[in-house]
């Protein structure tokens, strides 16, 4: 039939039009992305280019507390042991660039691995130069037991509110769910270059596999990033994605209900549609 | 031509009809909500407030719905009105004058409120006592939480004062 | 006739309510030998009903203001009111298919000769809608303040730089700043809701008149003379109408699909972000459907001016189909030449269309520059084919 041809024509130039400005511009344009993530396997949360954990240490978490209380809380809080911080956030805004965060979950968000390399050199496993916190001279032992400790501490069952809270408000403000950044906006301009973006719809401007990938590696993907790599874990990770997405597109739900009843419906309408059509023009042809 | 196979009693004309009909209440019913007030006005619906900040023979002005909610912790010399005292000792109003809607203004000195549109009175229960107001100060819906008011919420104590009045 | 009740009678001797609708509806017959293309005119139509419905009701929440529109539209429009991405996600999406039915509409227009003689008002009225409308996308896109909105709006607005004398002068007036700013928001703003929407209007009222006094072309451009229209012509309505029904709801089942499930298209990433007026995305590009033109305007990449000239006669030469043209012959369907040229210049346009997206580097460049001369090749080639057909049908005689 002729009017099938002639639709079979347009369906066929649009969906040559769509794939043009859709998969295949955004396959060129993302082109050092993706292959960042195929250079790098990313995300990975083995962190391969980090020092494996020392052989034959065992964490001890009561003497990693002791650890802690000696080196850590001159700058950092412990609030879940009553430890406050050794001064105001706006003074360790200016003298850090940032505000360092609290200790209590920090073990329960940051991969095992991660944070043994950190302690051991944050500038590396941070890939970011400028990283404020220094390196401690700490042994492999030393180590393994503040790791071993912040485990024991933090929070079981963390939420992807949580580790947004604990891993990213610190810099990042999220102000459609109200939360502003920890550290002030001027201090975290100069240190970092820029203001970190606001969080609130990041998820539906970057989409996963792009935030996958830049959380888990920035310098990957953007070479040169104040974003220092957090290194959180597989699980925190996934949590914390699944929370951008939540509050970046909270109708996810209702719009995939009401789609599927406005479809039906005009569904319906088409079938109606068609035999008043036909017949009509019964009699015309 | 076409126009005689359209009897009027068509059930295909009808059926097609009425399912764009159908479509319309649909849009109708989305453009209806979006004109209710919004998450964070609603959040608004209900105000809490500390009644033991309020000293003894001091108003505070509390807002609720953005009106005006009088609290007065009333001393001795007050009128006494059981079937208008909350907590024993406060009463709380709606600030707005039962003639025409205008705010009444505290006096202290003489422990009225004093309408300045056209000068209606009330005492300290927020009955009125002279000029045009029809009917006391009306007590807004509330709930005690221990010695905070939330009001907005309809509570046990509310609906006792209002079975009394 | 039926016989009209009284009120009927009453606003008949007053307004003539019954002429009109002869004229406009139930006396105005279409020829047989159309198809579903001729459906288009009135999907326009429905697309405008449903971007101004849609815009009306993302109007009682938006913000005009540089600090408050970005807020307005993801915040508020989008999680805070009920139903309001159902209103943004409709009017985004239709702000897009709309470029989809008009380019339809024109090329039907264009295969089957619709812009000829006697049809050169429809054509022109059709044209200015067609540039209305573009002005209109254009100036709406600004309004949500994301990056793109801002960047698309800096780039095409830093274009009149280049006319001589007044442009740097007049980029400044057109924004009200020296960059894209509140000021421009707002004025745009004021186009988009009121100004263009009203000339829309009333340049439809225009082409809906002029096409029911030339009447509508068909497949074989061989127009009805006034005795065949009764009797094998169908009335508009109720008899084109029914037809119409099913057309438009076959297309809103698709339109609904892209609201729902596939609208990201029209709501590109980047514009989730605010706009910021220090940092420009790496890849900025129009929205689909101007970027046939856009890539016109890039494809002379070695010289600024050209493209620019260019630019502006993409948009412009296809208002001069009528008198570049001369064909006798009226439908593409019986020209094989202009058959040829037509499918040549709507691959091509594709071809710009997709290339529009892509880095304006080494290879793309210079595919876009041949994409270019291939789209005013074809209008070059319209008086050349004029000519043999004319000498063709002198020949045979027809």
């Amino acid at each position: 039939m002729k009017e099938l041809k002639i639709l079979a024509i347009i369906v066929v130039l649009v969906l040559i039009g769509y794939w043009g400005i859709e998969p295949l511009a955004h396959s060129i344009m993302h082109k050092h992305v993706e292959e960042a993530i195929k250079k790098y396997n990313l995300p990975d949360f083995k962190f391969s280019d980090l020092d494996p954990l020392p052989s034959g240490v065992k964490g001890n978490a009561e003497a990693g507390k002791e650890t802690v209380k000696a080196f850590c809380v001159s700058c950092h809080s412990l609030k879940k042991e009553g430890i406050n911080a050794p001064m105001p956030s706006q003074a360790a805004a200016q003298s850090f660039g940032v505000v360092p965060p609290d200790l209590s979950n920090i073990g329960g968000i940051l991969d095992e691995k991660y944070l043994y390399n950190f302690l051991k050199n944050p500038q590396k496993a941070t890939e970011n130069p400028k990283f404020s916190m220094p390196a401690l001279g700490l042994n492999d032992q030393q180590i393994m037991d503040i790791v071993a400790y912040l485990k024991s501490i933090a929070k079981k069952n963390i939420t992807g509110e949580d580790v947004v809270k604990e891993g990213c408000v610190r810099c990042h403000s999220i102000k459609y769910q109200k939360i502003s950044a920890v550290s002030p906006a001027d201090t975290m301009k100069k240190y970092l270059g820029k203001v970190p973006p606001d969080l609130s719809v990041i998820y539906k401007a970057k989409g996963e596999e792009y935030l996958d990938a830049f959380i888990n590696k920035p310098q990957a993907i953007i070479p040169g990033t104040g974003m220092p790599r957090v290194g959180l874990s597989q699980e925190a990770q996934e949590k914390a994605l699944a929370y951008l997405d939540e509050i970046s597109d909270p109708h996810k739900e209702q719009r995939q209900k009401v789609g599927l009843l406005v479809l039906a419906y005009l569904a319906v309408m088409v079938g109606l549609t068609f035999a008043w059509k036909k017949k009509i023009w019964k009699n015309i042809h | 031509m076409a126009d005689n196979k359209m009897s009027r009693r068509d059930f295909l004309l009808y059926a097609m009809g009425g399912w764009a009909a159908v479509g319309a209440v649909g849009v109708l019913y989305a453009m209806y909500k979006t004109w209710e007030p919004l998450p964070e006005v609603k959040a608004q619906a209900t105000t809490k407030f500390d009644l033991s900040k309020v000293k003894p023979g001091e108003l505070k002005v509390v807002s609720w719905r953005g009106k005006p909610v009088f609290v007065l912790r009333k001393t001795s010399d007050m009128e006494k009105c059981d079937n208008r005292t909350i907590a024993g000792e406060y009463t709380v109003v709606l600030g707005i004058c039962t003639h025409l809607g205008c705010i009444p203004n505290w006096e202290a000195d003489k422990k009225i409120w004093h309408c300045p549109c056209h000068g209606g009175e009330y005492n300290a229960c927020g009955v009125n006592i002279f000029g045009p107001p029809p009917r006391p100060l009306d007590i807004p819906p509330f709930k005690l939480e221990g010695k905070t008011i939330v009001i907005g919420e309809e509570g046990p104590e509310y609906k006792k004062l209002i079975g009394q009045g | 006739m039926e016989k009209k009740g009284g009120f009927m009678n009453w606003l008949d001797r007053r307004l003539a309510v019954d002429a009109l609708w002869r004229i406009m509806m139930s006396e105005y017959y279409l020829p047989k030998n159309i198809n579903f293309l001729w459906s288009f005119g009135v999907l326009t139509m429905l697309v405008f009903a449903i971007l101004v419905v849609s815009g009306i009701f993302l109007l009682m929440y938006y913000k005009p203001d540089a600090e408050l529109a970005f807020d307005s539209v993801n915040k508020t429009i989008m999680m805070d009111v009920a139903f309001g991405w159902v209103f943004r996600h409709t009017h985004a999406v239709a702000a897009s298919i709309m470029f989809l039915v008009l380019f339809i509409h024109i090329a039907r227009g264009m295969y089957y000769g619709s812009y000829k003689a006697p049809r050169e008002v429809v054509w022109i009225t059709g044209f200015l809608l067609f540039v209305l409308m573009s002005a209109t996308a254009f100036t709406g896109y600004l309004l949500p303040w994301g990056q793109m909105s801002y960047w698309a709006a800096q780039t095409i607005t830093t274009l009149f730089e280049k006319i001589p004398f007044i442009g740097p002068d007049l980029v400044i007036w057109i924004r009200g700043n020296y960059i894209v700013a509140d000021a421009t928001l707002t004025r745009f703003f004021a186009l988009h809701v009121v100004f263009l929407p009203l000339l829309l209007i009333v340049v439809t009222a225009v082409h809906l008149y002029a096409v029911r006094i030339v009447g509508s072309n068909n497949e074989d451009g061989i127009p009805m003379t006034k005795e065949e229209k009764k009797v094998k012509g169908i009335p508009f309505w109720p008899v084109f109408m029914a037809k119409e029904y099913f057309v438009m709801s076959v297309f809103l089942l698709f339109f609904f699909y892209l609201v729902f499930f596939n609208y990201s298209f029209a709501m590109d990433p980047i514009n989730f972000q605010p706009a910021d007026y220090l940092q420009t995305p790496p890849h900025i590009y129009p929205e689909w459907y101007f970027l046939a033109f856009y890539e016109v305007l890039r494809g002379f990449f070695f010289s600024q001016n050209l493209g620019l000239i260019a630019f502006v006669a993409s948009m412009f030469i296809i208002l001069f189909m009528p008198w570049l043209d001369t064909s006798p012959i009226v439908s593409g369907k019986r020209r094989p030449l202009y058959k040829i040229a037509f499918w040549i210049f709507i691959a091509d346009f594709l071809f710009l269309t997709i290339l529009g997206k892509l880095p304006p580097t080494g290879l793309y460049a210079w595919l876009g520059f041949v994409g270019s001369i291939v789209f005013f090749l074809f209008f070059i080639a319209l008086p050349i084919i004029s000519k043999i057909e004319k000498s063709q049908v002198e020949r045979t005689g027809r």
